[in-house]
């Protein structure tokens, strides 16, 4: 009812300051950090507190300011982490180290900080003191398994790693590209597929080879492949040479210079990492690792890509994705090395298609028959992957291992017991993602109240256990 | 000498009743008798003197012939079976009778033992006899006349009295006088005594011939059937950890320690406890029972849990898991009970009311 009341006098108050008032700009007028200029005269502020002045900026305690960082001298804000892990190397991938924790350790050639990582894993890095990971026993098959590869060629040797969500798919295959980078293959990592067909580079129509070219990020691609293989790539050089929009490059000539200058030219990125990708195929000193995380994004039949037509482009009309898929497929083929790809399970965007389970044997969450649509083209693509299924638990001594990780590093808040470690394994069912973001950084346990004996109430001293 | 005093005397001597019904003389119904003057019965033919003359041989005839039997006689008259027959509830007063008797001699008996007057002490130790009474429509029947309130009051007040014998009698270890009184007082027990007293006590949950306990878990609209069994340690777990060189202190590498524990495996409704429960609160909910009992890697969890959502389902999964880990352990169950696990929550939603929003929210106040 006041505010009913006080509005014609409002009304009444602004037209007086609006006529009154020659055309200028109030705002401008008034200098600042004083009284607002729009602030109203004349009218009955009921509910505001008398004291006004008290919250005034000037007269504002920096109670509620961020504080020096200096000022943090808490112990529980003091970083100190006794973490010291073993640094990670191919003599660890043993059936005895099955379980314990190594560390990516900072290289000049670190593929971690060059070719990126996904975002899970990301998160999980910058959590801890150290980028950590457990040896499990897929880790030594698939050590194995690439130890065998490097003598054969990569089509002989095209590995899909599949599970469910939050089983370590991504971070198996992190571990194998350190594996094969410490064993010194090329690597070609690719951790984000999703990139390519989700519409977030730029696509160019080319005539030439009737292809959508994606040059930014070819030029990011042949960056980073340069950043983490230089010397490898310093050791070989191109068997023809190159002509391509006015640029030479004559046939002796390294591939780490030609990378380079591919990686500082958009124009001709996406000719050059044809070309250097042609050139890894023919030698045969240097075994190649080409591992694509989100790999079922390339094998959906739409992507996010519109053509003028405003249909949607399909993955194997993309440069990138085109490239990916004739090494899968094994359509084309390095004459050493291997080919892995890591599947996401909980993308809605890019679901794990039709053609990818069959080819895989997957159940997939929804009956499949012959009636279903399938697109022959992809089915081709996918012809000759394997399925190699991650474990969906941790073994109990792979999740002690991580759980001593984590102990070590200060981030439980519950007491460090075999009570808690069991406890949220068992709600956990083993699942890697799960026992760690939900466990052991998600759960709200603390250290058990201690009520002294002397309490008076006797109920305190029921609830204890 | 009177000559009428003689006439009168030789009258009087001669009994002019002769009819009347006597102690020896059994009571024969008027309407039975034979009578000489029929011409008083109502709507009588007036006999001739030849009738009269056969009725009276018969009459005589029938008095001479059954030596047992003399109508007139007091003695061969049937005798009622109980001795309260005139009180028309013979059954009753018999049995309360017999109750009385059984009473009093059943207490000279613990007299005589030195049993009775019992001390408070004592009589604090005595075994607990709980019984139930029949109905008093079952005691109808036994006694054949209504029951009223006051007539089953007297009857229970008995049996309470022998109840009370019975107790200590059997406390002291007399077992024929308690067999006795035993017998008495089962005549007049419930059929349904075991079910009245196991009322509201936990049944025991029996384990199959695998050792697997089946348990059932209700919260809010939720229910869920948990099947628990204890978890074989496989001896192939203990394996990954065994190195010779290590064992002999002969290697160089950093000694670790073994992990040799068992896991629990939760499934419900046939998916892992993570798959089906994505908030950690739930499951944590699940697993507080084996945490509280400390027994978390001994048993094997399935549960089948329909109806309710989330929080009805994890509680009511909770309260299965408890309910079986005290049918395996009944030891836990001081913790268990401690935290409330092997109670049904009985907090259900509350049904709206007439004049309110929803069960306790009001419509919003207008002050006219």
């Amino acid at each position: 009812m006041a505010l009913a009341s006080s509005r014609p006098s409002f009304y009444r108050s602004l037209q007086g300051t609006l006529t009154g008032l020659p055309h200028t700009r109030g705002y401008a007028n008034s200098p600042p950090g004083q009284q607002s200029p729009f602030k109203i005269q004349n009218v009955k502020n009921s509910g505001t507190s008398k004291n006004k002045k008290a919250f005034s900026r000037k007269n504002r305690i920096g109670a509620f300011r961020s504080m020096n960082p200096s000022q943090l001298t808490d112990p529980v804000l003091q970083p100190h982490s006794n973490l010291s892990v073993p640094s990670f190397k191919p003599e660890l991938m043993t059936e005895d180290r099955i379980g314990q924790v190594v560390a990516f350790n900072q290289t000049p050639h670190d593929p971690i900080k060059y070719f990126g990582i996904p975002k899970n894993m990301l998160l999980e890095f910058r959590l801890l003191s150290q980028r950590c990971s457990v040896i499990r026993n897929i880790t030594v098959f698939t050590a194995e398994e690439l130890k065998s590869a490097a003598s054969k060629p990569s089509h002989k040797t095209r590995y899909v790693l599949t599970g469910p969500s939050g089983c370590g798919k991504s971070f198996l295959l992190l571990q194998a590209v350190q594996f094969c980078l410490a064993e010194e293959w090329i690597v070609i990592y690719i951790p984000r597929a999703k990139t390519t067909v989700n519409s977030t580079t730029t696509h160019t129509y080319d005539l030439r080879t009737q292809t959508y070219l994606q040059p930014n990020f070819a030029q990011q691609t042949l960056r980073r492949i340069l950043e983490v293989n230089s010397s490898n790539l310093q050791t070989l050089t191109m068997r023809e040479g190159l002509n391509y929009d006015r640029r030479s490059f004559s046939s002796g000539t390294t591939l780490a210079q030609l990378a380079s200058a591919g990686s500082k030219d958009p124009v001709i990125s996406s000719v050059v990492l044809e070309t250097l990708l042609n050139e890894l195929s023919r030698q045969s000193k240097i075994p190649v690792l080409l591992a694509v995380d989100d790999f079922q994004a390339i094998y959906n039949q739409k992507t996010l890509y519109r053509d003028p037509h405003f249909s949607a482009i399909r993955p194997y009309h993309l440069a990138i994705p085109r490239l990916i898929l004739e090494y899968a497929s094994g359509k084309r083929s390095f004459p050493k090395g291997a080919i892995l790809g890591a599947i996401t399970a909980a993308d809605p965007m890019f679901p794990v298609t039709t053609e990818l389970m069959d080819e895989l044997r997957l159940p997939g969450t929804h009956p499949r028959s012959a009636y279903n649509k399938r697109s022959k083209i992809l089915q081709e693509y996918a012809q000759g992957l394997m399925n190699l299924p991650v474990p969906e638990e941790f073994s109990p001594r792979e999740a002690a291992s991580v759980f001593e990780n984590w102990m070590r590093d200060n981030a439980l808040t519950a007491p460090a017991n075999d009570e808690v470690f069991l406890a949220k394994y068992t709600e956990s069912a083993g699942n890697p993602k799960a026992f760690v973001w939900q466990g052991i950084l998600g759960t709200l346990e603390g250290a058990a109240p201690i009520v002294s004996e002397n309490t008076p109430w006797p109920q305190l001293r029921e609830g204890r256990m | 000498m009177n000559v009428l005093r003689s006439q009168v005397c030789s009258i009087l001597r001669r009994p002019i009743y002769r009819q009347i019904a006597s102690v020896t003389r059994p009571f024969i119904p008027p309407a039975q008798l034979v009578f000489h003057d029929t011409l008083l019965e109502p709507g009588a033919k007036e006999l001739d003197d030849s009738t009269v003359e056969a009725l009276e041989d018969e009459t005589d005839r029938r008095e001479l012939e059954d030596d047992e039997f003399d109508p007139n006689d007091d003695r061969d008259k049937p005798h009622p079976d109980s001795p309260n027959f005139y009180s028309c509830r013979s059954s009753y007063y018999d049995n309360i009778v017999e109750l009385q008797t059984a009473i009093s001699r059943t207490r000279g008996t613990l007299q005589r033992l030195h049993l009775l007057p019992l001390p408070e002490f004592a009589r604090k130790s005595l075994k607990p006899m709980p019984t139930v009474w029949k109905t008093p429509e079952e005691m109808t029947t036994d006694f054949e006349t209504t029951m009223t309130i006051s007539r089953y009051r007297r009857v229970t007040a008995l049996l309470n009295e022998l109840n009370e014998y019975l107790r200590i009698a059997t406390t002291a270890g007399y077992a024929d006088v308690a067999d006795k009184i035993g017998s008495i007082i089962s005549i007049f027990e419930s059929g349904k005594k075991e079910a009245f007293l196991s009322r509201g006590i936990r049944k025991l949950v029996q384990l199959d011939q695998h050792g697997r306990s089946y348990t059932f878990g209700k919260r809010k609209t939720s229910s869920a059937r948990v099947w628990m069994i204890p978890v074989k340690a496989s001896s192939l777990q203990l394996n990954y950890d065994v190195n010779v060189e290590e064992a002999l202190g002969l290697s160089d590498k950093p000694k670790r320690p073994p992990v040799n524990v068992t896991v629990s495996t939760i499934l419900i409704n046939n998916l892992p406890i993570a798959e089906y429960f994505p908030q950690p609160v739930d499951r944590e909910r699940i697993v507080r029972p084996l945490k509280l009992a400390g027994v978390l890697g001994k048993y094997n969890v399935f549960t089948i849990v329909r109806g309710g959502g989330t929080t009805g389902q994890s509680g009511a999964i909770a309260h299965g898991i408890a309910k079986g880990i005290f049918a395996h352990e009944p030891e836990t169950g001081t913790v268990l009970k401690r935290a409330k696990l092997l109670r049904r929550d009985p907090r259900m939603v509350e049904r709206k009311k007439t004049g309110l929003a929803k069960a306790r929210k009001r419509y919003t106040w207008v002050k006219r």
